[in-house]
């Protein structure tokens, strides 16, 4: 007997007994659906979460402030809990500055490709000429080599000596009175920078600032990670810097912070070579981890109830085989006795098993891509409108595929009993059964 | 003699164990020629369809061996014996066995499908067949719409499909009215005839297995008569011990000295 002749009679038999065949179908469908879907969902936030971090300067971007830094701002935040005072820790001031020596050596850590020293640089507001309004703004640099996810326009040049560039956020864009984000690429807007010694001394703070015009070179789109935040190029983060300290003794210590790009594959073994002279990194990755180890474990829970699902399913199979091998004893004794061998037998139910398997995981990639798509378009106009870039489900060919191959092999597995139970059938008994 | 098809030596049956062990055949020894026609008589009970099965190689002796075509079978592997069963027997039963819910050609086709044969030339012989049984027309019909008679022609198509040495039919009209039964049995005996095929038939119906060419009487697990024209007689008096010492076994001894 030929495998195509195998297949074939076993999807004839199935629609034999439509009803028993179908409620059988529909119990793999939904353990299939249920982890179809979850799997679309986990590639959704995966591909967003991949897209935060790109926008944030990619798998091996690092930002570094000396531990003494990081602990204090954590017990501010109240993370690690009460923190002892020391002298030697908190009455230096200049240990939250990076030294000079720690610069040296992280640059020559194995990995680090590129280490930029942060000057101190900051600014009071940004605005437009299309408004009134005058708005925050947190400066971030942008980091040499690496392209930021951009919505429109581009990344700011790195270049040291490149025109003053920044890259803004999209709601800050439409704050800033450009309603179609687009049309601000390219477009010039202001930014105060406050000269940190005459503050002091101003009655007004509007007398120690200095208004810069900077291009907008490009958009980001609003995410979890990068909200708010705006990105300067090395450029206008000096010029900032040198107003900042205008009037300053030239050695003040200005660096607090620094970036790195690494090689993102020895990122665990560079942040502990860090911590070593006395740097805490974090990566991207880092903070994206809280929020992603949230959804991980929603999924995992939905996981489980598909897998639970399945499980049932597998025992409908059985069931339904096992009256399957009941009804048709006669013609398992009619095909022995015409020369069909045991093992023919077994492969004949076995393919049916494997078609029911089918047939539930094709209909559960069916309805699941169209929930899914539907889903998207819903969440689009709702809960994620802040997240453009956010796909909820995306639904990957090889993924789907290998669930279904799963499923089949599942079905196969739970079909072996009843069509062991056929094969083994002797055909004298078989065809004397009433 | 060079023509014998299926000869049996010592042929013995045992079911169950121990306390309800019962002996279903108790030694048989028996000669078929090729192209012979057969009927095998007895009650229900006496073990005739335990020795059809045995000759038909769906069930393993318990003691003694069969040979086909000279070739001992005993020793065959499972394999070998679905293909035999495949490609030298058909087979037709009392109550028909076909897929009810498939066509008349799908009936037919199932041991060419078995045997892996390729589909345009499965469904050419299947038509052949059909049109040997004159049932041709009715191809594409489904099975559960077709008359008793008409159901056992597809069964005999489905025997011949294959071109057999022999068919083997279970109480083959014991289903039917006598005017188509009477038709079933000129098919078979055609072809017996005409394409040479042995024929054995099951039976208790004595007209049927006076048209074989050899009657082969069963009672009690042994052979009582074995011979032409034995059936004419009253079923009782055969049955009757006294008679087992008139049993015709030249026909048998000949052979066992040229078997040896």
């Amino acid at each position: 007997m030929k495998i195509l002749d195998v297949i074939h009679d076993a999807n004839a038999n199935l629609w034999r007994s439509k009803l028993r065949s179908f409620l059988t179908i529909l119990a793999i469908f939904v353990g299939s659906f249920t982890i179809i879907l979850n799997s679309a969902i986990n590639a959704g936030v995966n591909d967003f979460m991949d897209k935060q971090i790109a926008n944030m300067g990619g798998d091996g971007y690092l930002e570094m402030m000396p531990a003494e830094t990081y602990d204090s701002l954590a017990s501010m935040m109240g993370s690690n809990g009460p923190q002892e005072y020391t002298d030697d820790k908190d009455s230096a001031n200049a240990s939250t500055y990076l030294k000079e020596e720690q610069i040296e050596k992280a640059k020559k850590i194995d990995g680090v490709k590129v280490f930029n020293v942060l000057p101190n640089s900051s600014a009071d507001y940004i605005t437009s000429k299309k408004t009134d309004k005058r708005y925050r703004i947190n400066l971030n640099l942008v980091v040499e080599g690496i392209k930021f996810d951009m919505s429109n326009g581009e990344t700011p040049k790195f270049e040291k000596d490149a025109p003053y560039e920044i890259a803004v956020n999209e709601d800050l864009a439409k704050a800033l009175g450009y309603e179609n984000v687009a049309d601000i690429v390219g477009e010039t807007v202001q930014i105060a920078v406050p000269k940190n010694l005459a503050c002091y001394t101003a009655i007004k703070r509007s007398e120690c600032q200095e208004i810069i015009d900077v291009k907008v070179s490009g958009t980001q789109a609003p995410g979890i990670l990068s909200m708010g935040g705006s990105r300067a190029n090395l450029s206008l983060w000096n010029r900032i810097n040198a107003i900042n300290y205008e009037g300053m003794p030239a050695e003040t210590n200005r660096s607090y912070q620094a970036t790195a790009d690494v090689d993102p594959e020895k990122i665990d073994d560079i942040k502990a070579e860090l911590e070593k002279i006395g740097l805490k990194a974090m990566s991207v990755k880092d903070e994206a981890g809280m929020f992603q180890s949230f959804f991980d474990a929603i999924l995992v829970v939905f996981n489980i109830f598909g897998g639970i699902a399945l499980v049932a399913a597998s025992i409908g199979i059985v069931n339904t085989l096992f009256m399957s091998v009941q009804e048709r004893t006669r013609e398992i004794g009619l095909d022995k006795a015409l020369g069909m061998s045991n093992g023919k037998v077994f492969l004949s139910f076995s393919a049916e098993a494997i078609m029911l398997g089918f047939w539930g995981s094709a209909f559960g990639i069916i309805v699941s891509m169209v929930v899914g798509n539907i889903a998207n378009k819903v969440a689009v106009e709702t809960f994620l409108k802040d997240f453009p870039t956010f796909q909820l489900t995306i639904f990957e060919p090889w993924t789907m595929i290998s669930i279904a191959l799963t499923i089949m092999f599942i079905a196969f597995l739970a079909g072996t009993l009843p069509a062991r139970r056929a094969s083994k059938k002797n055909p004298i008994d078989a065809l004397r059964y009433e | 003699m060079k023509n014998v098809l299926l000869s049996t030596r010592d042929l013995k049956k045992v079911y169950g164990k121990r306390d309800s062990k019962f002996e279903a055949l108790k030694g048989i020894d028996l000669d078929i020629q090729k192209g012979e026609s057969v009927a095998i008589i007895g009650k229900s009970g006496s073990g005739k369809s335990t020795l059809m099965h045995l000759l038909a190689l769906l069930d393993k002796p318990s003691e003694g061996h069969i040979t086909l075509n000279g070739k001992n079978t005993s020793n065959l592997k499972q394999r070998k014996l679905n293909r035999l069963r495949n490609k030298e027997f058909g087979f037709v039963f009392q109550s028909f066995f076909m897929n009810a819910n498939d066509n008349v050609l799908n009936n037919v086709i199932l041991p060419l499908k078995i045997a892996g044969v390729r589909r345009s030339e499965r469904r050419r012989r299947a038509m052949e067949a059909l049109k040997t049984v004159e049932l041709d027309d009715k191809a594409k019909n489904k099975a559960k719409d077709l008359s008793g008679g008409q159901k056992q022609r597809v069964c005999i198509a489905r025997a011949l499909v294959n071109n057999p040495k022999v068919i083997f039919a279970d109480e083959p009209t014991g289903n039917l009215d006598s005017a188509t039964g009477a038709k079933i049995e000129e098919l078979l005996f055609n072809l017996n005839r005409e394409k040479g095929i042995t024929l054995i038939i099951v039976t208790h119906d004595e007209e049927l297995a006076e048209k074989c060419d050899r009657q082969i009487r069963i009672a009690d697990g042994k052979i009582v008569t074995d011979g032409k024209g034995v059936a004419k007689h009253d079923p009782s008096f055969i049955e009757d011990e006294n008679l087992d010492g008139m049993r015709d076994r030249n026909h048998t001894k000949e052979i066992d000295v040229e078997a040896e």
